[in-house]
């Protein structure tokens, strides 16, 4: 046993977590289309098995030294450029792996019976699986061009999942003669977006390779960048060019107009996973890499992103209070909430960035709740116009419950796991980083501190259109099916989940604190 | 006194074995009757795999290079890995042909015959170092081509491409050649080592007649690798030309210009770099601008391709011409040659892709191609290797080529070079849009040839099957392109 053991600690434990998914698409190529249901148990056993995996991953975790890069190792890869298989989780990637492998096998067992058309299960299910490598990579990856390959790895997927099972219903869009499918567009849009984003973000990679000592590996750089290696014009470039890379992935006002059509188009597990997982890969980046890589001008920089956040809450509460549709709503509110998260990381301080930690989590966990339920309402009312739905709480009792519950979430009702993130971002921009511009920062606060009461004012709003009231008559007679016990089994854990954070925020803190206070140490001298 | 002059014959048995299979397959069209014709195809076939063995052999026992001809012709680890790259990419060719030859009732030999003689031409190429051999090994690699792109004779667009492409191959060729006469008028000598040493002793590196020699060549080696502006019979020719050729043309073709170009700039005209670096880093940058626009626009998915290799070409010249202002060459060819080795086999990969979907609806409109992959999962998900990979998405090969071209362009951090790589960044976005709208067209529109049967014969599996396993291996495990970098400093040693 301790043989194994010691395996699992020294890197196979946390490659087994990137590759088993990989590993269990490869394997369902090759069961026949047929076999629906194999298919599925295969997908879930895999998805399963690394869930348990990263568990253990966790439980092997030595969180008093949760500072340094623990259970990984480093493999010769590319050894022409210098660029190694090296990988390890520290107290800050360990909540997000955990978020990753979960939210992964909720969405896997809501596909079981939710597949929209076209539903080909082993094209859907191969996918997620695919999905998966990529996002447990990113979040274990310790060299830069390891990182961006899996950074990149999950744009196919996400694409051909917008594409194929997206939404069907043409829409006419601005630069096109005809009207398009909303799946077409969106799905080239986020590609091409993410895609601009990345392609810079390669070149400031390869700047900090020539520019530190011929090396992409990110402790050695985060070593080399805190001793002051990066100045100058050299290094606000590359500040600059990896902040697109990341803000369009975030994203961050104003490069978050693919947001909304993605999320919008996507089928609910895209839309999941996308809002739960893929845009922390972005905010990930910012802690990971831009931060502790480049200090002095994340100092530069931090108002501008300050201000840009604030925008982006104040903009993306303001853009749901206009919205008719149900997810679209739910996508800007992502927009707002991932502004908190950003608007703590600019901060620069310990409490900013262990506000963004458990603003990712919480928000890959009700943000991914909120897709669930309107998707899966959007399928039985086959609408998701808020002017057509109400009553909701009479018509779908189960469903609509939990809706009010998980927007209270969303709105940082004190209590529960969204309420940590927003406080603490706040105050994290109340009080910023010794010789950071406070004037800048207190304006930001005060502009969050507005975006969270038009935060409750849309999800309030919103609940008395969708759950409220009296049902449309076009509903009465129907036969509507509340949540089934796939649905149940997939939302239920996150409820528990939202409660448990938000009454233990040690859960997530007991891991990321030590990691940060040492970043910030490490960084910025305090 | 004539010394006696021995010739390693086991040093140039790849180039032996391909003479041999040339001539035996223009016997056999003599003698064969009609219906034996088919053993032809096999022959080829056994020869083209044949010649590969003497590479192997010679990849692992030259660490040297060995020297032939009194200098002109060498054959060192450099050549070795090009060669065999010829090998295998005219072998895959042949794989793709079988059926479109067979289709055809007549002309089988002399297809097989005119694709083996263009492969010696590129084999010569990759050794050759005197300003003769590198000339006679350019011309007998296009020359069959210019008869090959014609091979649809009942095709009017067919003879339009061939006879634009004669016309300006013809003319490629007299500049090439008058760019060289201006060499041997100053220096009196062939060996480009002894062009070099001459052009020291005259202090002539950075005069105007080697400068306009340069450009000569430059131009003329211009039209075969189909840059800016050079480009324009690519569109019409790839078009026409069958599309095997047409494969062949894009990959072993522009293969074989680029290495006479890397060979003629590195070896005779570095000193001047600082001159030409400049104007090669601008055809560069607007061959991928010029290309990507164009592709943007295209229905017809040959063209698309065509337009698709131009911009790849702007790609592939960029490291070299960095290279040509930072003087440091080895790494700006061994980022070339890392890009054309990969873009090779992906870009086959996507015409085979192209072959099976046009020979499926009969339609040469990308449009008309909706929903093809519920016919045919395996064309579906190879166009989605092949395309995204051309587009340089991870994990797949092409971004680690993207890679290594932006990692030279920026390695030592010249102006120019930054910012050609930023319009190669740029330029990676716009590719994407056209890359993925193949596959968006096959996969997420909706069917418009739900009765249409796909058939993949099995020549065309395996081609598929070898340039995936080579397109997503070099993804993955990119490491096996350091023997490249060794294999670049030996050509710089010798």
């Amino acid at each position: 046993m301790t043989s194994i053991g010691n395996m699992l600690s020294e890197g196979l434990g946390i490659s087994l977590v990137v590759f088993l998914p990989l590993l269990g698409a490869l394997i369902i190529l090759f069961i026949p289309k047929t076999q629906d249901f194999l298919i599925k148990i295969v997908t879930l056993a895999s998805a399963t098995v690394t869930f348990l995996l990263s568990l253990v991953v966790a439980f092997q975790f030595d969180y008093s030294k949760a500072h340094t890069f623990q259970l990984g190792n480093k493999l010769t890869w590319i050894e022409s450029i210098n660029s190694n298989y090296e990988i390890g989780i520290d107290g800050i990637s360990l909540p997000l792996l955990l978020l990753s492998t979960f939210i992964s096998v909720l969405a896997i067992i809501y596909s079981f019976e939710h597949l929209p058309e076209p539903v080909n299960a082993k094209g859907m299910m191969s996918l997620i699986l695919i999905l998966e490598t990529g996002m447990n990579g990113t979040f274990v990856a310790l060299d830069l061009i390891l990182f961006f390959v899996f950074f990149e790895l999950v744009l196919l997927p996400m694409y051909f999942m917008i594409g194929i099972w997206g939404d069907r219903t043409k829409r006419s869009v601005a630069g096109f003669k005809n009207e398009v499918e909303t799946r077409l567009y969106a799905s080239i849009k986020f590609f091409v977006f993410t895609l601009f984003g990345s392609a810079f973000m390669l070149l400031g990679f390869l700047g900090l390779y020539f520019r530190g000592s011929k090396t992409f590996s990110i402790p050695e750089l985060i070593e080399l960048g805190s001793s002051g290696a990066f100045t100058g014009t050299f290094a606000t470039l590359v500040f600059a060019v990896l902040f697109l890379g990341f803000a369009v992935k975030v994203p961050m006002w104003p490069l978050h107009t693919w947001l909304p059509d993605a999320h919008t188009a996507a089928p609910t597990v895209g839309s999941v996973l996308l809002a739960a997982i893929l845009l922390k890969l972005g905010s990930y980046g910012f802690v990971r890499i831009a931060l502790p890589i480049l200090p002095e001008q994340a100092k530069a920089w931090a108002p501008a992103i300050a201000i840009l956040s604030a925008i982006g809450i104040i903009y993306g509460s303001l853009a749901c209070l206009a919205q008719t549709d149900l997810k679209r709503l739910i996508a800007f509110s992502s927009v707002g909430h991932m502004g908190f998260v950003m608007l703590g990381i600019s901060s620069l301080t310990s409490i900013g960035i262990n506000a963004a930690m458990i603003g990712m989590v919480a928000h890959g966990i009700i943000t991914g709740l909120l897709f669930f339920i309107s998707g899966s309402m959007a399928h039985t009312y086959h609408t998701r116009d808020m002017g057509r739905l109400g009553g909701n709480m009479k018509l779908l009792p189960k469903t609509g419950a939990l809706l009010g519950f998980t927007a209270m979430a969303s709105l940082g009702l004190p209590g529960l796991a969204g309420f940590w993130g927003e406080f603490m971002a706040l105050l994290g921009a109340y009080n910023p980083l010794s010789g950071l511009n406070i004037t800048v920062f207190r304006t930001s606060m005060v502009a969050g501190a507005i975006g969270t009461v038009l935060t409750a004012g849309y999800l309030l709003w919103m609940l008395q259109r969708v759950n409220l009231g009296e049902p449309d008559e076009e509903w009465v007679n129907q036969d509507l099916h509340d949540a089934d016990n796939y649905e149940l089994a997939a939302w239920i854990p996150l409820v528990i989940l939202t409660v448990l954070i938000g009454i233990f925020p040690k859960i997530i803190f007991g891991s990321t604190n030590d990691a940060v206070i040492n970043l910030v140490t490490k960084a910025f001298g305090g | 006194m004539e010394a006696e002059i021995s010739i390693n014959y086991l040093a140039i048995s790849s180039e032996l074995i391909v003479i041999f299979t040339i001539v035996g397959t223009i016997s056999m069209d003599l003698i064969l009757t009609k219906k034996s014709k088919y053993l032809i195809a096999l022959f080829a076939l056994m020869g083209s795999l044949i010649s590969f063995i003497p590479i192997i052999f010679q990849w692992a026992n030259y660490s040297k290079a060995i020297v032939l001809f009194e200098g002109s012709y060498v054959i060192d680890k450099f050549s070795i890995i090009l060669k065999g790259l010829f090998i295998l990419i005219t072998y895959l060719t042949f794989l793709l042909s079988i059926n479109f030859v067979e289709s055809d009732t007549y002309y089988e030999g002399e297809y097989y015959f005119l694709l083996l003689s263009s492969l010696l031409g590129a084999l010569v190429v990759a050794s050759s170092r005197d300003l003769l051999t590198i000339f006679i090994g350019i011309e007998l690699a296009s020359g069959p081509m210019f008869l090959l792109s014609g091979w649809r004779k009942g095709d009017p667009k067919s003879n339009e491409g061939a006879i634009k492409f004669f016309l300006l191959g013809v003319l490629s060729a007299a500049l090439i050649l008058y760019g060289f006469s201006l060499l041997y008028g100053v220096t009196g000598k062939i060996i480009f080592s002894e062009i070099v040493a001459t052009l020291s002793a005259l202090g002539l590196h950075q005069s105007p007649v080697v400068l306009l020699s340069a450009i000569l060549v430059l131009a003329g080696i211009g039209f075969k690798i189909s840059v800016v502006p050079f480009h324009s019979w690519a569109p019409d020719t790839y078009e026409g030309a069958p599309l095997p050729i047409t494969a062949y043309l894009s990959v072993s073709s522009k293969a074989t210009g680029f290495l006479a170009l890397i060979i003629l700039f590195t070896k005779v005209f570095y000193e001047s770099g600082g001159s030409w670096g400049i104007i090669l880093v601008l055809i560069s940058g607007i061959t991928m601008f010029i290309g990507n626009l164009s592709a943007l626009q295209q229905k017809n998915p040959i063209r698309l391709l065509a337009y698709s290799s131009i911009a790849q070409a702007g790609f592939i010249l960029a490291p070299i011409a960095v290279a040509g202002i930072t003087g440091n060459y080895k790494d700006g060819v061994y980022s070339s040659i890392t890009y054309l080795i990969i873009y090779a086999f992906m870009n086959l990969g996507a015409f085979l892709v192209v072959n099976i979907l046009i020979n499926a609806t009969g339609s040469e409109n990308i449009y008309e191609w909706g929903g093809l992959a519920k016919n045919s999962p395996m064309a579906g998900i190879f166009a989605v290797i092949f395309f995204f990979s051309l587009a340089g998405i991870p994990p797949l090969g092409g971004w680690f080529a993207k890679f290594v071209v932006f990692r030279s362009l920026l390695s030592t951090g010249e102006i120019f070079g930054v910012l050609l790589g930023v319009v190669g960044a740029i330029n990676a976005v716009i590719a994407l849009v056209y890359y993925a709208r193949i596959s968006k067209i096959i996969w997420m529109d909706s069917s418009i040839h739900e009765e249409k049967v796909v058939t993949i014969t099995n020549p065309l599996k395996v081609v598929g099957f070898i340039s995936l396993a080579l397109t997503i291996l070099s993804g993955i495990f990119p490491g096996i392109f350091a023997n490249l970098g060794e294999a670049s400093a030996i050509f710089f040693s010798s």
